[in-house]
């Protein structure tokens, strides 16, 4: 073939690709094998917000939010290396980030196509923002967690009601204790049916008590399960779910995830919970109002084995009296709910070893602190 | 001569609680000083310098384990004991971190017999 047929046969192939890549519904975007964009469709554009002349070229680690961001060049090089199908052929919902910064679920397959000894991807993303779909991949997920939270909000009900009736029946077993006591000293004809009158009464009292603590621990029987869970996944997860709709308020989220806090000791759909409801309370007192919009998860390693989680929403913020009962079951600052998330959000992180906290700075927003376990790393130590 | 009856310090925001136990443990030949908050508590200049502090876990501001490590860092080292509607393991182990004696759960049917405990263990 001369030097002209071949550049027209080129040229007839890349018309090819881009009729397609103008035509093709879903967005499609294609990288070399060190992860540059190579090309997008129409539909990718409009999706992520980029033109092809400012992506190409690009890593496409641009299109996804941190903490995939900055591993992704690794998950590649791990493909190629150990030809592990971790997406590839599989299909996954993972986060795509846009180029206001804002995020959205997606269902992204990947194909791979081998020139040679070149290797390229191919990625199919279908945007879950709107469709049923979302739903559909996200129900699992969602009745697992809500299954826990049902779950745990009756637990969280028994133990607000143990806690309450415990009160009243603390001060009568303690008034019925202080008037036996007085009537030992008392002699009289009635004394002694008084005496025993007021004992029965007493160990009626304790006979109340034991009736609440059994509702209680039938409630929590067998409800935590703590294993080693990757902390940045347990986020991943509970991201996935709890971002959706984010969008559609102009949020942008970013993730600032510490590599030193990695493994962490934990009942992975409690923490979730957590995650979730701190995330969409987040969200909720966001789209409400205020300008700027800006979710920010952040993890830290801290001493003595903790790590620490931090949401933080640039919202209204929270008065000093409401911040202080904030954790307190039934006190809640919407007009529906029961005011139960928080207070399940305390009992579980506490359930765990740790800590929640509130803090509302001078210059507005929330930010909700809450602290794990972190696990030691098994793996490395019996390397070492 | 009997000898002066040892001092209780009682930390409860439940007035009801705070005033039965206070009855109760008279009863039993204690005097009892009463403090709705953690903060009143914390603004008693007069603490005895024996006796025994009742501290309620669960109040609205600062709870029971913040008021002890507070009271801790100043130097107070009178014995704890922790009162609480609902006692678990990791409530135990905090308490214990913390030199706490013992963590009753209410309602409370023998305070008094715990406090004796207390005391005679010495500080």
């Amino acid at each position: 073939m001369s030097e002209t047929s071949i550049a027209l046969a080129l040229e007839a192939a890349e018309a090819r690709l881009r009729s397609i890549l103008q035509t093709v519904p879903d967005a499609m975007i294609i990288i070399d094998e060190r992860g540059r964009i190579e090309s997008l469709s129409t539909t990718a554009e409009r999706l992520f917000g980029y033109e092809a002349d400012e992506a190409c070229g690009r890593n496409v680690s641009l299109l996804m939010p941190s903490p995939y961001r900055e591993q992704h060049d690794a998950y590649i090089g791990r493909y190629l290396e150990t030809g592990e199908r971790r997406i590839i052929g599989i299909g996954r919902i993972v986060v795509g980030r846009r180029k206001d910064g804002t995020t959205f679920p997606m269902h992204l397959t990947v194909g791979e196509l081998r020139t040679g000894d070149r290797h390229h991807f191919t990625g199919f993303i279908r945007d879950l923002t709107d469709q049923q779909l979302t739903e559909d991949r996200l129900k699992e997920l969602q009745s697992e967690v809500t299954h826990m939270s049902r779950f745990t909000a009756l637990g969280e009900m028994a133990s607000t009601l143990a806690h309450e009736i415990n009160q009243p029946l603390t001060a009568i077993s303690n008034y019925l204790k202080g008037s036996r006591r007085l009537l030992e000293r008392m002699e009289g004809e009635h004394v002694e049916m008084l005496r025993d009158a007021v004992s029965k009464a007493a160990d009626q009292a304790l006979r109340a008590g034991q009736i609440i603590r059994r509702l209680r621990e039938f409630v929590a029987r067998g409800e935590s399960e703590r294993r080693i869970e990757s902390l940045p996944k347990l986020i991943e997860d509970a991201s996935t779910l709890a971002l959706v709709g984010a969008r559609e308020h102009g949020i942008a989220v970013t993730f600032r995830l510490d590599p030193a806090a990695d493994l962490v000791l934990a009942d992975r759909i409690q923490i979730q919970q957590v995650l979730v409801n701190l995330m969409r309370n987040a969200i909720e007192v966001m789209s409400e109002g205020g300008s700027v919009r800006r979710l920010d998860i952040a993890t830290a390693a801290g001493p003595e084995d903790q790590v620490e989680v931090t949401v933080a929403d640039t919202g209204a913020g929270l008065a000093p009296e409401v911040a202080r009962q904030l954790f307190q079951p039934f006190v809640t600052t919407k007009r529906k709910g029961m005011g139960l998330g928080l207070s399940i959000c305390r009992t579980i992180v506490e359930a765990h070893g740790g800590k929640i906290w509130v803090d509302s700075p001078p210059g507005g927003g929330t930010i909700f602190h809450f602290t794990l376990r972190a696990a030691a790393d098994d793996r490395e130590t019996d390397d070492a | 001569m009997s000898k002066a009856p040892e001092v209780i310090l009682l930390v409860d925001d439940d007035a009801a609680v705070r005033n039965a136990l206070k009855f109760s443990l008279e009863m039993e030949g204690f005097s009892v000083r009463l403090y709705p908050t953690p903060e009143a508590l914390l603004a008693e200049s007069d603490l005895p310098a024996g006796g025994c502090l009742v501290i309620d876990y669960r109040m609205p501001e600062i709870d029971g384990l913040e008021l002890v490590e507070r009271l801790r860092h100043r130097g107070v080292a009178l014995p704890v004991l922790l009162i609480s509607g609902r006692v678990t393991r990791s409530l135990r182990e905090r308490a214990s971190g913390l030199g706490i004696r013992d963590v009753l759960e209410k309602p409370l049917s023998d305070l008094a017999g715990s406090i004796r405990r207390v005391l005679d263990d010495g500080p």
